[in-house]
């Protein structure tokens, strides 16, 4: 369902080409040009045969048009692995009313409409909790979707980034409220590797507004205490400054890394967020913060 | 007690708690409601943060409302508040006499005076006052007044509500020497509710009651009405009626007076405005000669009371009578044939003068022919069918008839004569003859005269005699002194022939100019429906149909005794007003002439007088209260509830609907009740009662269907799906039949159900008991209560084997069992419609049938044709129930019989 969902979220936007820059190791022969010459199939263009090229590169046909040999070269055609994490820990599995999807459920769905559009694009797909190899083809969504259902809980605030190969792109969404401390350690051991990330911050509006009043009891999902608050109105200012601070926390840690950094709210419509990720993902990578 | 103004409080201790309530105030502000729980992922960012310290945690202002208002609700009805508090009559302990009026006087405001008795009783109870009641009418059983003696204000109260007004006036003096009897050890405070009325005895009573010690208070309301009947010799074309009220009320009122048939139909209505100081009133209610023939009842509209109705009986009723006579038609008014005829019978009955042969072409119930010998030929002929057919021929003789009579000596006899006429008459007291002229005997018992005073001043000089026979003396309906008949009379047919045997002028005797000769005209014109039975007359009557003290007809109860001389009875219980007599001949014995004019009641010095009505009536306000108490209580508990977080919206949604639901609960089984009438009104449908076995329920069921599916094939009967009903608890009038099968673990149903029942039979519905496998054993006790007339099994002349198909046998599942209906002779009323059905031969199984119309249950001994029958009885029986014995009319027996026969 929500594989069908993703996909149709995904058909809105042309297949994600990953920026060909750091290809390097995770380069494997793929379907797609990379706009630049080299190994590949579909026709690229001509040019003057050099000193040195071998003779079996000239194209005789249109160097007979000409006095000149022409050399006919193939477009570069290279597939690369997006590593996807999405958050299942119990903080996510929360909504502030009925009318709103749960974060998980938002979280979700934007992987698996990524993972639409890359593998549309030619691209492989994997999981970065380890659950799922790099992969692609045409069942390769529904298997995403399956292993990504059965991923465990890290322990940390990010998975352990075993068996990452080195320059791999990946992408992280979570609410990323955990202390900073962590966040940071779990990003740099994943960076070490050499790795580039992306991450989305999805958070429910309640959690940005604070909206509720009087006095109220605030109990943690995953075990953190609860709290006493006697007239929730009073602290809105000084809970919306906190946020704020833990965001460019965040923001911080993922420009450190040279990682980008996103926040999206669930009461706003998944294809914005998608959309960013998609450019984020096909341009040559600003690092930094960018608003979604 | 306390009082303020209007409100007043019984215990007013109670209010002190009201001190407690600001700390319940105080109380409550400090305890604050606990806070709701909210989960929050992001938690971790509030910790720590505390807003400024200001005065914590409030409960809400409306909280705190409402659990005050909640508080005040439970004290002020524990102080059990009244509005308009009824002033308290004496000290609490202390006994108190009742006294009351219950006379067809106090009928008009009974009502409001039982109202009144109930409060008044209801505080007596409130201060523990022992009473003792004490009703001034003579009881319905014709024993002799009694006190109900020292009892709790509780009992007295259930004493009030068995409490009638009696069709018949008060004994005061009866009734005070039943207060001088009465123990005197403590002071009694007495309380008088008066009719009004005076017949002389009041103040005595009233002075028994203050010689109680406890002082007098005399409770007067609005006084009853009388309605005199109208004199029988009214005008022709209008009844007058006289109205009779209390002497000396001083405020105009507008009275309607109503004329009714026996159905309760209203023929007639009009208004007269009673001016102020005026007490009596004539009203003419004006009608024509069918309707006022079909008058029963002459009522005040909007006044219930016995003497506020009027019975009417035959004497009001007016008859055709046609009237032909022989003489010189030119001759001077007195001398006239018809002259003193037309006179006597122009107030009762509608005359029509003519020919014999013109009179029979228009409908008579008496014909008058004054000497007019034996009429030739075909009118002959007509008029003997006429009297065949039930008319009634009253003959006067005269010189011509006794002329005829010498004629016809050894000729064929005259059919429409009783007696065979001697030739030549007779004379007495003339100049050549010795005899003086004659004078009356005594009607004989068996005369339709019976019982009229003979006046002596009346003289026959000239009759026609009669012919000796065997049959002359019971045929002689009234003689002169030596014994010769006066008047015959035989019965023709369903007719009488009658024959005067004198002139109906003063020609031959003086009887047309005595008082005597209307009322003897009035008789025999009465016998034209066949009233005067041989051997009736006014000797005792007994009762048929009493009135009871708010003018409603009721069968008579054990105590009403024959009537014996209407004109100086006086209404009691042996003889209450009503119809007495048997059958048509009924004679109405009013109330309202018998009152005599009433007087006023004037309080005696001491007493204090009030009227009902002019004090508001006291409220109790303490079951509402404890209802707000309730509604609160039940508010603030969804209130702590959502305050905590604990009631989500569809929670408060399904507490509000409970809130409401409960609220309006009673009004919700009264639309039940009224969508149970309004289903089964709609339509005509069948009914079956419920049982309690469900195999016998869904057999009722599936049979009563299907034969209702039979019956919109065969007949234009469209029944529509037949409704199980429970007799304890349903209303069975709408069904034109109830289906009972009878189980051996049915309870019997209650006295009540029973009364229900049998007031289903008594107006015309059809239970039909099917006791099958045998469970005859079953029946007699389930019907022990319900008035179940004496049975016979229906034979073949009965409606029910032919009321559509002809059937000889009425079989069911089984077959051969008898079929009980009512004894023929047994059902008087409702044309001699049986109630019930009595059989064993379980119907309903052999009818019922699946949803594709086969048969459910195989029928014993067997085969399609006893099914054909079984269901062919069921038609017969609808068709029973819903035409009663129409087709027992002799219409059509010839054709019935010819097919029988074939």
């Amino acid at each position: 369902m929500k594989e069908g969902q993703a996909q149709a979220l995904a058909a809105r936007l042309p297949p994600l080409l990953v920026a060909a820059e750091r290809v390097a190791a995770t380069v494997a022969g793929g379907i797609h040009g990379r706009r630049r010459t080299g190994p590949g199939e579909s026709f690229w263009q001509y040019r003057p045969t050099q000193p040195g090229d071998p003779a079996t590169a000239i194209d005789w046909r249109q160097s007979a048009r000409s006095d000149r040999l022409f050399t006919r070269e193939t477009e570069w055609s290279a597939a690369q692995t997006v590593w996807l994490w999405r958050d299942p820990s119990a903080s996510m599995e929360w909504r502030s009313s009925r009318e709103l999807p749960t974060k998980r459920d938002r979280a979700e769905l934007l992987a698996l409409a990524l993972a639409a559009l890359l593998l549309r694009g030619g691209e492989r797909v994997a999981l970065l909790s380890g659950a799922l190899g790099p992969t692609s083809g045409g069942g390769a969504l529904t298997r995403l979707a399956i292993a990504m259902d059965g991923e465990a809980i890290p322990p940390g605030p990010l998975p352990a980034a075993a068996g990452l190969p080195r320059h791999a792109e990946t992408v992280l969404l979570s609410d990323f409220l955990s202390p900073l401390r962590d966040i940071d350690a779990a990003v740099r051991a994943v960076a070490a590797a050499g790795a580039v990330g992306h991450l989305v911050q999805v958070l429910d509006p309640a959690e940005e507004s604070l909206p509720f009043r009087g006095r109220v009891r605030f109990a943690g999902l995953e075990g953190e205490g609860e709290t006493l608050v006697r007239r929730t109105e009073d602290v809105r200012g000084a809970y919306a400054a906190r946020l704020a601070a833990h965001r460019d926390g965040l923001a911080a840690i993922a420009r450190a890394a040279g990682w980008t950094f996103a926040v999206h709210h669930t009461d706003q419509p998944p294809q914005a967020a998608l959309l960013a990720l998609h450019s984020r993902l096909s341009a040559p990578r600003a690092g930094g913060r960018a608003g979604c | 007690m306390l009082s303020l103004g209007p409100l007043a409080f019984v215990a007013p201790w109670a209010l002190g708690a009201v001190t407690f309530l600001p700390a319940l105030w105080w109380l409550l502000k400090v305890t604050p409601p606990s806070p709701r729980t909210v989960r929050f992922p992001a938690v971790r960012l509030l910790f720590g943060l505390e807003a400024r310290e200001d005065s914590a945690a409030r409960t809400p202002w409306w909280v705190l409302a409402l659990r005050l208002a909640l508080a005040l609700a439970i004290i002020l009805a524990v102080a059990h508040p009244l509005v308009h508090p009824a002033q308290p009559l004496a000290r609490a302990g202390e006994p108190l006499a009742v006294a009351v009026d219950d006379g067809w006087a106090s009928a008009r405001d009974w009502a409001e005076r039982k109202a009144y008795l109930d409060e008044m009783l209801a505080r007596a109870e409130r201060a523990d006052r022992p009473v003792v009641l004490i009703t001034t009418a003579p009881p319905a059983d014709g024993s002799p007044l009694t006190s109900s003696g020292l009892v709790p204000a509780a009992r007295a109260r259930a004493l009030v509500q068995a409490l009638e007004p009696k069709p018949w006036a008060v004994d005061r003096a009866a009734a005070a020497r039943m207060v001088a009897a009465l123990p005197r050890e403590r002071s009694m405070a007495a309380v008088w509710l008066a009719d009004g009325l005076d017949a002389g005895d009041g103040e005595d009573f009233a002075r028994a009651l203050q010689s109680l010690g406890g002082g007098l208070e005399i409770v007067t309301g609005r006084t009853a009405r009388a309605l005199l009947p109208p004199d029988p010799a009214s005008p022709a074309d209008r009844l007058l009626v006289t109205l009779r009220r209390l002497a000396g009320t001083d405020d105009p009122e507008r009275v309607a007076v109503r004329a009714l048939d026996a159905a309760g139909k209203v023929l007639g209505r009009e208004e007269v405005m009673v001016a102020p100081g005026q007490d009596t009133a004539t009203i003419a209610l004006r009608l024509p000669t069918e309707l006022r023939n079909r008058l029963t009842r002459l009522d005040i509209e909007g006044e219930r009371g016995a003497a506020s109705t009027v019975l009417l009986d035959e004497r009001w009723r007016r008859r055709p009578v046609g009237l032909a006579g022989g003489g010189d038609p030119a001759a001077a008014p007195l001398l006239g044939q018809l002259y003193y005829v037309d006179k006597a019978l122009a107030p009762h009955a509608e005359l029509h003068h003519g020919e014999v042969s013109e009179l029979l072409g228009r409908p008579l119930a008496v014909m008058v022919l004054a000497d007019l010998p034996a009429v030739p030929g075909s009118t002959g002929e007509r008029l003997e069918a006429w009297v065949r057919n039930g008319g009634v021929l009253v003959r006067f003789a005269g010189p011509a008839l006794a002329h005829a009579a010498s004629e016809a000596r050894g000729g064929a006899p005259d059919p429409l004569l009783p007696v065979r006429p001697r030739a030549g008459g007779r004379s007495l007291g003339g100049a050549m003859s010795w005899t003086a002229p004659q004078g009356l005997a005594p009607f004989p018992e068996s005369s339709p005269f019976a019982g009229l005073p003979v006046p002596t001043d009346v003289t026959v000089a000239a009759q026609v005699l009669a012919e000796p026979a065997i049959e002359l003396n019971e045929r002689t309906w009234a003689r002169l002194a030596d014994g010769t008949p006066l008047v015959t009379g035989v019965r023709l047919g369903k007719g009488w022939t009658v024959l005067v045997h004198t002139t109906a002028n003063a020609e031959w005797s003086t009887l047309a100019l005595s008082g005597l000769f209307p009322d003897m005209l009035r008789r025999l014109v009465a016998l034209a429906d066949g009233i005067a039975a041989p051997g009736g007359g006014d000797a005792a009557l007994p009762p048929a149909e009493l009135l009871d003290g708010l003018g409603r007809l009721t069968a008579p109860s054990g105590a009403a005794a024959t009537l014996s001389d209407p004109a100086r009875a006086v209404p009691g219980p042996r003889n209450p007003p009503g119809f007495y007599g048997d059958g048509a001949a009924r004679l109405a014995f009013n109330l309202g002439p018998r009152v005599g004019t009433p007087s006023g009641l004037g309080a005696p010095s001491g007493a204090t007088e009030t009227r009902l009505g002019e004090r508001a009536r006291e409220i109790d306000l303490r079951p509402a209260l404890l209802a707000i108490a309730l509604v609160l209580a039940v508010v603030d508990l969804l209130a702590a509830l959502a305050l905590r977080g604990l009631l989500g919206r569809r929670g408060a949604a399904a507490c509000l609907a409970l809130l409401v639901a409960f609220g309006i609960a009673p009004s919700g089984r009264a639309a039940e009740a009224d969508a149970f009438a309004m289903e089964a009104a709609l339509s005509t449908r069948l009914a079956y009662v419920r049982t309690g076995d469900t195999a016998v329920d869904a057999k009722s069921k599936a049979g009563l269907a299907a034969l209702s599916r039979l019956l919109a094939e065969r007949s234009t009967a469209a029944l529509a799906e037949p409704m199980a009903v429970s007799v304890e608890t349903d209303p069975v009038l709408f069904f034109p039949l109830l289906y009972w099968p009878v189980t051996p673990g049915q309870a019997p149903p209650s006295a009540k159900a029973a009364e229900k029942l049998n007031d289903y039979m008594r107006r015309g519905g059809l239970i039909v008991f099917d006791a099958a496998d045998g469970t005859e054993a079953a029946l007699p006790a389930l019907t022990a209560g319900l008035a179940v007339p004496p049975l016979a099994p229906v034979d073949e002349e009965h409606v029910l084997t032919r009321s559509f198909y002809l059937l000889k046998e009425l079989p069911g599942r089984t077959a051969g069992a008898p079929v009980w209906v009512a004894a023929a002779d047994a059902t008087g009323t409702n044309d001699g419609v049986s109630p019930v059905v009595v059989g064993a031969a379980d119907w309903a199984g052999a009818w019922a049938a699946d949803e594709r119309g086969r048969p459910l249950h195989a029928v014993a001994p067997g085969g399609e044709r006893q099914r054909e029958l079984a269901y062919r009885f069921g038609v017969n029986l609808v068709m029973y129930a819903l035409t009663g014995n129409y087709k027992a009319d002799q219409v059509h027996l010839p054709a019935i019989m010819e097919r029988l026969g074939r």
